[in-house]
């Protein structure tokens, strides 16, 4: 029915990527496999090979007019129609039909993908009447999406509980309808985008994780083979007609042997010693890995599992199900307890060896002893801050003459926690990641409707609702259903956008006790990749000698901020309070430019404020300005605090958040590991 | 009608990069567009414009209202290809390509199309209007600062223009129109970077920066003056050099499917690619596109080296792996390597035939 259906690249004529149509072939015959994840970069057939197989997998019978393409043979699970005709006492009338792949866009709306009311029939002819969705659609099939981790969250939750079931529960737009929705998923996705929530990354059932071809000749090959195909692709595909149906008539041979396919108990007990290894979580592994196994002896064309074959499908099934092991006890005990003082170096220098793809060295972070650093002040000079740089990257073998300040370098990136703001009324436009809000746009999840008009994003239940009192009196014209334009009304939608990040960097010298500026440049440097997936405005204000400066005015480039958080060096007093009123300055100005989208300030520092603007004591000032931030409710904060806990805490960054009236964290808290939860009720 | 003068493309001081990536993607249009990075005031927008004039006319259905080609059955909107089917006539004229602008404000129902739902709702039909999309199938979609495009958008963008279809699945609406066009898009890095994603589908991607050239400068400064004094004389001045590379243009779009590239040629591209660190390979097949466009452009019908090394960049810059946050750039001594090293190998190679 489609006028360009395009001319699809054979399977059989795609190089490399074993593993991937191993991976694909294997669900091909066995569709209870529960799908495949293909992870990796682009540009390497992912999408071709999930387009190709479509062309492979042998077809299916199903019953004659089902929307749902209802097995004739599988009474359990016929949908509602053709149940009601079997209770009439009807046949179910066979065809046959092949298997389709269903795409789902990453841009679809959820009342496409779980169906609605068809609004055409209901006006014409004033009855309800449900218009078919994606998993419909894919009923028995295969759903496709490209991008998988790029998905709106509530369209995954949808899919997650769909595939539960095997059924899909519409209610919604007044409408309450079940039909069977059993569907093979397959995703590809980039693992640079952002990773896949575990939920959805278990349903799959195998993982492979596909990488260009690095072999020349075989390169050669595969843009000879698309140019061929390019030029000619009817012709193409005519020259690998043979190989396809080879392909096909040997999927249809393993689906047939499949159900006698043996696996011996030693197999089994070898799948749960894999699956323990591994440190998976729950059974589905161990499951998956079995019919895996007997799968592919059906492939090999064999009755009987054999150890080679477990092995093999073991990598597909257990690669994005494996969890790290708990980390080992810290290396080296008895140095640590001959000199107990150098404990902090020697953690340095294990995070030093980590950090291998950080090219500077870092002989100059061992810092001075930190009451040095603390008693120094003001000697902050610009172009001294810069010969000091260029220093640094050259005499390192050298011992450093003293300085007031250093450029430290990041720590170790590590994976962040969910940090988002609270929910409100306000419509942004614009996309992200991170907070749900109220869109003006038409993605999004359908709240309610309103009769407010805007995009003219219609919600049709909400409009018939409006318009059935006056039916009576309203003329008809051909329509079941007169509308006039005062019923309208329309969706309200809410999804997640990106959020102003606005960067506090305390940089003075205190910073560079023991390291800190290292594990805080890490820090800021996980929120900065954070703020990157989560498509995050940022902005950088960093305060220390006697003043605070903007670094990085709000831009979308997180790459400046990288750069910016490099270069940063670390020395002198603490000017918090010029700090916190700088931030409050950019901040204010940019909720002039944009009010809708609140900025959240990340103060990162260990709240030590030694020197003031005007005559009151700096902590005084500090808190006075902290209270007038408190005050503008559109600003929200939240502080790291980078005090290590020792013999003497302040807990002076506490205090700090308290009169901003903020979230409060120790670095160790961002971690998304190491932490429960404890910001559920922000997001 | 009366349209406000263009600045001639030929007249634009300097910016061969730019100019040959425009050219490239004119005549193959199959290259997937081109990506525009540089400050501000770098002649961006002007080439673009400019290149509008150069464009060649390419024959349209009169009455489609996605200019569908006449000719071709494969690429039909639903309309034309029923009414060709039925075996009618479809009528027929020639006009121009065209550039098509999106701005950065457009909203997704203007640029995929709409349903004219209040309409729908009223009368009980269905009705599609078709959105920019639809107006740039068969010619130039330009969008000025495409890193500030809502990511939503860049998506169906990117999507469209990989499978030349643009399909509309919302409020159930299910429609498809061919929407194949060259996707042109300029950024200025420091408003923010794309998603490596959406850069790798960008097939060429250059890097512009201000000319450092005093004398050259001076040139731009004079020029600009003049067609500011006197649009049309500027113009006219500029015509015959205008025609020639539009002569330029038809007679490589004409040869382009006769050139040829050679086995070496294609291991030389792998080669690079390899050596490069690219991810996939994508880029294998854009070069080799864009070698063979080059070639054509060079008025033969037989790739060479010069051709890939004047392709390679635009193709290699936005495609370099990099950590998060470095910048893009090109590592020239690893490239010029690679180069020579096959140098070294195609004599090598060559000697051994003779010897043979």
């Amino acid at each position: 029915m489609n006028t360009f259906q395009r001319t699809v690249y054979p399977f059989t004529a795609i190089i490399g990527q074993e593993k991937m149509k191993k991976g694909l072939i294997l669900n091909a015959i066995n569709p209870r496999l529960g799908g495949i994840l293909i992870r990796g970069e682009k540009g390497t057939a992912k999408s071709t090979a999930v387009r190709a197989l479509a062309a492979l997998l042998p077809e299916i019978e199903v019953v004659l007019g089902c929307p749902y393409n209802c097995d004739p043979q599988d009474l359990a699970h016929l949908c509602e129609f053709c149940r009601a005709r079997l209770k009439a006492g009807r046949q179910l009338k066979k065809t046959t039909d092949q298997v389709k792949v269903i795409d789902l866009p990453v841009s679809a709306t959820e009342d496409r993908v779980v169906g609605s009311l068809d609004f055409e029939y209901a006006i014409k002819c004033g009855k309800p009447r449900f218009e078919l969705g994606i998993l419909a659609k894919a009923n028995r099939g295969i759903i496709y999406i490209d991008e998988v981790n790029l998905l709106d969250d509530h369209i995954v939750d949808i899919l997650l509980d769909v595939a539960a079931m095997g059924i899909n529960v519409v209610e919604r737009e007044g409408i309450s309808y079940s039909h069977p929705a059993e569907f093979i998923l397959v995703g590809t996705m980039n693992p640079e985008e952002g990773e896949l929530r575990p939920q959805l990354t278990d349903r799959f059932g195998l993982c492979v994780q596909v990488e260009g071809v690095m072999d020349p000749k075989e390169r050669v090959e595969i843009a000879k083979r698309r140019e061929a195909f390019d030029a000619d692709p009817r012709g193409f595909i005519a020259r690998w007609a043979a190989e396809e149906q080879q392909l096909r008539e040997r999927i249809v041979s393993a689906r047939q042997r499949l159900s006698m396919v043996n696996i011996s108990t030693e197999m089994i007990e070898l799948i749960a010693r894999l699956s323990l290894e591994a440190l998976v979580a729950g059974h589905r592994a161990d499951i998956t890995m079995a019919s895996a196994a007997r799968t592919i002896a059906a492939w090999y064309g064999r009755t009987e599992v054999t150890e080679q074959d477990v092995y093999e499908v073991a990598e597909l099934v257990l690669s994005h199900r494996m969890r790290e092991a708990p980390p080992p006890p810290p290396e080296q005990p008895e140095e640590k307890q001959e000199q107990p003082e150098e404990k902090e170096e020697q953690e340095e220098q294990v995070q030093e060896q980590d950090n291998t793809d950080q090219p500077t060295d870092q002989t100059e972070e061992l810092s001075p002893p930190p009451e040095q650093t603390n008693g120094e002040s003001e000697e902050s000079e610009p172009q001294e801050e810069d010969k000091q740089e260029d220093e640094d990257g050259q005499d390192l073998d050298s011992p450093p003459p003293a300085p007031q300040e250093k450029v430290f370098n990041v720590g170790l990136p590590f994976s962040i926690k969910r940090i988002a703001r609270e929910r409100d009324r306000i419509l942004r436009k614009g996309s992200g990641r991170r907070s749900r809000t109220r869109t003006a746009s038409r993605a999004g999840r359908y709240v309610r409707s309103t009769m407010q008009r805007g995009n003219n994003d219609l919600a049709f239940d909400a409009t018939m609702r409006a318009a059935a009192p006056y039916q009576l009196y309203r003329c008809r014209e051909d329509v079941a259903i007169t509308i006039e334009t005062v019923d309208i009304r329309e969706k309200v939608r809410e999804k997640r956008i990106g959020n102003f990040l606005l960067f506090v960097v305390d940089a003075s010298g205190s910073m560079g006790a023991q390291q800190r500026m290292v594990e805080t440049k890490g820090a800021i440097l996980s929120l900065l990749l954070d703020a990157y997936q989560k498509r995050d405005k940022i902005g950088m204000v960093a305060f220390k000698g006697n003043t605070a400066e903007v670094l990085l005015p709000p831009t979308n480039s997180v790459e400046m901020g990288h750069k910016l958080l490099q270069e940063l060096p670390t020395g002198g007093k603490t000017p918090l309070s010029a700090g916190l009123a700088k931030a409050y300055e950019v901040a204010k100005a940019h909720l002039n430019k944009d009010p809708d989208i609140s900025p959240l300030l990340i103060i990162i520092s260990d709240g030590k404020g030694n020197v003031s603007m005007g005559n009151d004591k700096p902590l005084v000032e500090a808190r006075h300005i902290a209270g007038k931030i408190c005050e503008e409710e559109r600003i929200k904060t939240l502080v790291i605090d980078v005090e290590k806990n020792g013999f003497l805490t302040f807990g002076l960054a506490r205090e700090l958040a308290g009169a901003l009236g903020a979230d409060y964290y120790k670095i160790d808290d961002l971690k998304a590991d190491t932490l429960v939860q404890a910001v559920k009720q922000m997001e | 009608m009366s349209v406000k003068k263009v600045y001639p493309f030929a007249a634009i001081v300097g910016q061969e990069e730019l100019k040959k990536g425009l050219l490239l993607n004119v005549v193959n249009p199959k290259l997937s567009g081109i990506l525009i990075r540089g400050e501000k005031g770098t002649a961006k927008s002007t080439a673009v414009r400019a290149l509008a004039a150069l464009l060649p006319e390419i024959e349209v259905v009169s009455d489609c209202p996605f200019g569908c080609d006449p000719d071709d059955i494969t690429t039909m909107c639903r309309q034309c290809w029923e009414r060709a089917k039925a075996g009618k006539e479809l009528p027929r004229t020639r006009r121009k390509m065209r550039v098509v602008d999106l701005p950065v404000s457009a909203t997704e129902d203007r640029v995929v199309g709409t349903l004219d739902i209040e309409q729908a709702l009223k009368k009980g039909e269905k009705q599609f209007e078709p959105g920019v999309l639809a107006q740039a199938n068969r010619s130039i979609l330009y969008v000025d600062e495409v890193n500030l495009l809502d990511d939503h958008i860049v998506d169906v963008l990117l999507d469209s223009a990989a499978m030349g279809v643009n399909t509309v699945e919302r409020e159930g609406v299910s429609f498809t129109h061919p929407a194949n066009f060259i996707l042109v898009g300029t950024m200025n890095p420091e408003e923010g970077e794309l998603r490596p994603q959406l850069l790798d589908r960008f097939g060429l991607c250059v890097n512009i920066t201000g000319i450092l050239d005093p004398a050259l400068r001076v040139e731009v400064i004079k020029r600009r003056a003049a067609f500011e004094e006197n649009p049309e004389k500027f113009a006219l001045e500029w015509e015959a050099e205008e025609e020639k590379l539009r002569q330029q243009i038809v007679t490589a779009q004409e040869i382009l499917l006769q050139v040829n590239i050679s086995e070496e040629m294609l291991f030389l591209i792998a080669q690079i690619a390899i050596e490069m660190g690219v991810d996939g390979h994508r880029a294998d097949l854009v070069m080799m596109k864009a070698a063979k466009t080059m070639a054509a452009l060079n008025g033969r019908t037989e790739v060479t080296e010069e051709d890939i090394r004047q392709s390679v960049d635009l193709v290699l810059l936005h495609r370099m792996r990099r950590k998060p946050f470095q910048e893009l750039d090109i590592d020239r001594q690893k490239l010029e390597r690679v180069m020579g090293g096959h140098n070294a190998h195609i004599h090598a190679h060559s000697h051994t035939h003779t010897r043979n």
